[in-house]
């Protein structure tokens, strides 16, 4: 097989393809487990195969996808007839930065692959867990296990030949009960990475355990509690709610794609411009955010991209400065040209498609804020005059150019002169992106940092699905509008 | 190639009976086309010819499947994947309930929304439809963003419980259009459905963008107060609510577990506006509708609000059998949704500007990003894009920065519903993670609603 993708991408080269590759799938496998109030409502597995060619044909992009590799030949002149017709309209001759030809492989860290293990295991593990989550107060009780195995071999006509396998294990548990209103409130768990392992190994029931006693007592306190009052505090927002106030409004708005108008049909664009890296003050000094795609146990570290861009770690705010994005080999040259300087010195590494047929895109590795010297959520807390903590993704709503913000969690705890007062429900706080972190005055230290992960991130067309993570500590913001 | 295909279903069912497995197939074919536009060029140009199956293994209560993407002829692949759910169904375990296995008692067939002229649309034709859309509209600040997407998709379905077979094909595009300044920053947009080469009319595309670019080319962009506005939502705006109100409104099994802002006891009461009518009409071809559902059951219309009285939940087999409901043929990928226009005549930007007003109004096209905050209040919120307006009392005209919206599905179809078009939109709500799945509701080209709360107001785009 990979002799015949060599001799395709070698043959369209010829006929004057300026670049060429070919992503093959020999095989991604899915298996997908869901318990419901105790039903095994979903039971599912699932296998593809198969291979996308991308071709460069006078700066414009054909891409073409087949499961049937019968006739690898046809698959290949697809996706040079869909550049070619591409070329027609044509206002930015796409160049590739600079890279070098690779030979590599990666391979996800596990111990235990979840595809050798049992379903009679997996389901002994949720039936378990779904046992610690039926108590008083629960009206419904949710476990989730998915396994992902992909195996890719991406070769392009610069001579880079990569293989990767890549498994990942995403688990959750929820419950959700009725207040005396008859409104539904939820409290969910979905660990966040631990070790150095992506495995089955990971699913260490002690942790699940002590958890699903957590979100069943939160949950009850939540259903008696009064209503978020509408008012401006300090929000410190813990890992549970970080990590996506981080996905939404610093990963999604430092994409270069979006920057650079490419997704405004669909996912939107963003309020950066290529005149704000270096000059712009995104948050305030205690906030250094990187995308760093070498964290061995996060789903945003795959080793090598779709373009065969070495995986890397880089710095995007330092102390509040925006320095850098999210890139592929396309959009650096292109935003290098249009800003007439260089902003970007190469490919971040971080062009990613979901499958076989999907074109890869700018997609999050690990968006991850440092850790700070403000000492535990304990002592930030302390620090606090009238503030809320806040848990839990219960809805997030974002302007298209990620420059406002909405957020429900699941849980609120008041606080009133450095003390913890009350529970509260229906907590929601909302703001605009650059103020908002501008006011971050207090950031936790290591202890309070955690890696979560994303397994359904939402973008491109034809729209893509991808796993990714947020490697957050608990961070405090000033008069923020909450309760709406 | 239907006949090879369902032979291939027959082919497969032979293979369960004789393993002794009780199994249902669902074979899906996608033939998948996308020119996507960024910056006034062709961003990417692709296209995707995948075929999927889908085997459920049944064993008492037990339950498992197995999906591959596959090739016709593989057949030792799919009967291995038999072999494989029949392996799983072993080690599940029981469901609470009895799963009803579909019946088919009679093979069904319906091509009748496939139009092969949409289908097979050359890249050239997708071309010339955006130029003629686009032409003079676009300049060295204003560009050409967008998607032209169409195809083909097939779906069969046989089980062990009987020879019979059903076939379900349609066709489908969807064209969405985007003219964004790039130093400014605004964006303005249209969009069209087609589900026969007929429906597809660039000069409507391009009627609609015009007079929104001529506006936002010229007019001051301003932030607005918070406070309470009466509001016209465009065709894709209400789209988008009626589809958060199918996840949170009236799927039986959703409320049966808590996640519906209507209870059992609301039906046959009004809970909406009088002026909001609401059916699932198979009947509707520019929906890409199922005539049958997966288990077999024929489909009418369903009646789910008349005159604002809700008339009853949705029921797929699963639901239904776990909730010891009955079914209503609801056990679909997608529903055909058509909410009833209303008396009034404008069904134009242009008619709608015309129209004499008491008070200003604010006109959303698009609500980008909407998300439910309480599923139990009908509570949700999004943020308007492409093309707000703000219509003065004045009869002058405003351009808004965009401001968010976080209300109640309760408010907005409810009694604060002032007017709606009578004439209908056809929109085209699909989406391309995963298997492909047409899907379009049909609503009134305009909807206000007076008393709406704004709770954010962007002060630039």
């Amino acid at each position: 097989m990979r002799k015949q993708l060599q001799e395709h991408i070698a043959r369209l080269q010829a006929a004057g393809a300026l670049y060429v590759d070919a992503r093959w799938y020999p095989v991604e496998e899915n298996n997908d487990l869901m318990m419901w109030n105790g039903n095994l409502k979903e039971a599912s597995a699932s296998r593809e195969s198969g291979v996308g060619v991308r071709v460069l044909y006078k700066g414009a992009w054909g891409f073409s996808a087949a499961s049937d590799l019968s006739n690898l030949g046809a698959l290949f002149d697809k996706a040079f007839d869909n550049a070619r017709v591409a070329a027609e309209r044509v206002t930015f001759p796409v160049r590739l930065a600079e890279k070098d030809a690779i030979q590599a492989s990666f391979k996800s860290p596990n111990q235990i692959d979840p595809f050798t293990v049992p379903l009679a295991d997996k389901l002994a593990f949720m039936q378990a867990m779904d046992a610690k989550l039926n108590q008083p107060g629960v009206f419904q009780r949710i476990c989730q296990l998915t396994f992902t195995r992909k195996q890719i071999v991406f070769m392009d006509s610069e001579g880079s030949e990569i293989e990767k396998t890549i498994v990942e294990v995403f688990p959750s548990i929820r419950v959700a009960g009725l207040d005396a209103q008859g409104q539904m409130h939820s409290r969910t768990f979905e660990p966040p990475r631990m070790g150095d392992t992506r495995g089955w190994e990971t699913l260490d029931m002690d942790v699940f355990s002590a958890n699903a006693e957590r979100i069943v007592r939160e949950m009850n306190e939540v259903l008696v509690a009064d209503n978020c009052p509408q008012d401006v505090r300090s929000v410190i927002l813990l890992p549970g709610i970080m990590f996506l106030q981080t996905h939404e409004t610093i990963g999604h708005a430092l994409e270069l794609d979006r920057i650079l108008g490419y997704e405004l049909a669909f996912a939107g664009g963003s309020f950066v411009r290529l005149s704000d890296f270096g000059t712009l003050r995104y948050g305030s000094e205690k906030l250094t955010a990187r995308a760093d795609a070498t964290i061995p146990n996060s789903p945003g570290s795959f080793g090598y991209d779709d373009d065969g861009i070495p995986a890397q770690n880089n710095l995007l705010i330092d102390k509040g400065l925006l320095v850098g994005a999210i890139t592929g080999r396309q959009m650096v040259e292109e935003a290098n040209a249009r800003a007439n300087k260089i902003i970007f010195e190469g490919s971040s590494g971080a062009n990613r498609a979901t499958s076989f047929y999907r074109v890869p895109i700018e997609r999050m590795t690990n968006i991850n804020i440092d850790p700070g010297d403000d000492g535990t959520l304990d002592d930030i807390v302390r620090n606090t005059e009238r503030g809320i903590i806040l848990d839990g993704d219960k809805s997030w709503s974002i302007g298209s150019n990620r420059e406002q913000f909405h957020f429900a969690t699941d849980i609120g705890w008041l606080v009133e002169d450095g003390q913890v007062t009350r529970v509260v429900k229906n907590s929601t706080y909302q703001g605009e992106t650059v103020p908002f972190y501008n006011s971050l005055s207090a950031v936790g230290n290591a202890s309070t940092w955690e890696v979560c992960y994303v397994s359904n991130c939402g973008k491109g067309q034809p729209n893509q699905i991808m796993q990714l993570g947020h490697g957050v500590p608990v961070c405090r913001f000033d008069n923020v509008r909450i309760g709406e | 190639m239907k006949e090879q295909i369902l032979d291939t279903l027959r082919d497969l069912r032979a293979y369960a009976l004789k393993k002794g497995v009780e199994a249902s197939f669902l074979y899906h074919e996608e033939d998948s086309y996308l020119m996507r536009f960024a910056n006034s060029a062709i961003s990417l140009n692709t296209n995707e010819r995948l075929i999927r199956l889908e085997i459920t293994a049944y064993k008492d209560r037990q339950r498992a499947s197995y999906g591959l993407i596959t090739a016709l002829g593989k057949t030792d692949e799919m009967q291995h994947g038999v072999d494989i759910a029949a392996e799983m169904v072993q080690h599940a375990q029981p469901l609470s309930y009895q799963p009803t296995i579909p019946l088919y008692t009679e093979s069904f067939s319906d091509e009748s929304a496939y139009d092969p002229a949409l289908a097979t649309l050359s890249n050239q034709e997708r071309l010339r439809f955006f130029n003629r859309v686009a032409a003079g509209l676009e300049t060295d600040a204003i560009q050409l963003s967008g998607i032209f997407a169409c195809g083909a998709n097939t779906l069969a379905q046989i089980n062990t419980r009987a020879e019979h077979t059903q076939y379900f094909k349609t066709s489908d595009a969807q064209i969405s259009i985007v003219l964004s300044h790039t130093a400014l920053k605004w964006e303005v947009s249209a969009e069209q459905s087609a589900q026969q080469k007929a429906d597809l009319d660039p000069d409507v595309l391009r009627r609609d963008l015009a007079f929104l670019v001529e506006h936002y080319r010229h007019d001051t962009p301003q932030q607005l107060p918070l406070g309470t506005y009466d509001v016209v939502f465009g065709p894709s705006a209400i789209a988008d609510l009626l589809n958060f109100m199918g996840f949170i409104g009236y799927n039986g099994g959703l409320m049966k577990r808590g996640y519906s802002f209507l209870k059992e006891d609301q039906v046959n009461q009004r809970i909406m506006s009088p002026q909001f009518t609401l059916t699932d009409d198979p009947t509707r071809r520019e929906t890409f509708p199922f005539r049958r559902d997966m288990m077999g059951m024929p489909r009418q219309p369903f009646p789910l609000f008349a005159n604002g009285v809700f008339k009853g939940f949705v029921w797929s087999q699963d639901e239904a059998d776990e909730f010891g409901a009955q079914p209503t043929g609801h056990t679909v990928p997608h529903t055909s949704i058509v909410m009833q226009g209303g008396d009034a005549a404008a069904s134009t930007l242009e008619e709608l500007v015309a129209l004499p007003r008491e008070n200003d109004v604010l006109y959303i096209p698009y609500l980008h990003y909407m998300n439910i905050v309480n599923p139990s209040k009908g509570l949700i919120t999004g943020s308007s894009r492409f093309g707000a307006l703000l219509l003065k009392q004045d009869d002058s005209v405003a351009v808004p920065y965009n401001v968010r919206l976080t209300q109640s599905l309760l408010d907005i179809f409810g009694d604060k519903v002032a007017w709606l078009s009578q004439a209908q939109v056809i929109v085209n709500t699909s989406s391309s993670y995963g298997a492909r799945n047409p899907r379009a509701i049909i609503v009134p080209a305009l909807m206000q609603v007076n008393g709406l709360e704004i709770s954010h107001s962007n002060s630039s785009y």
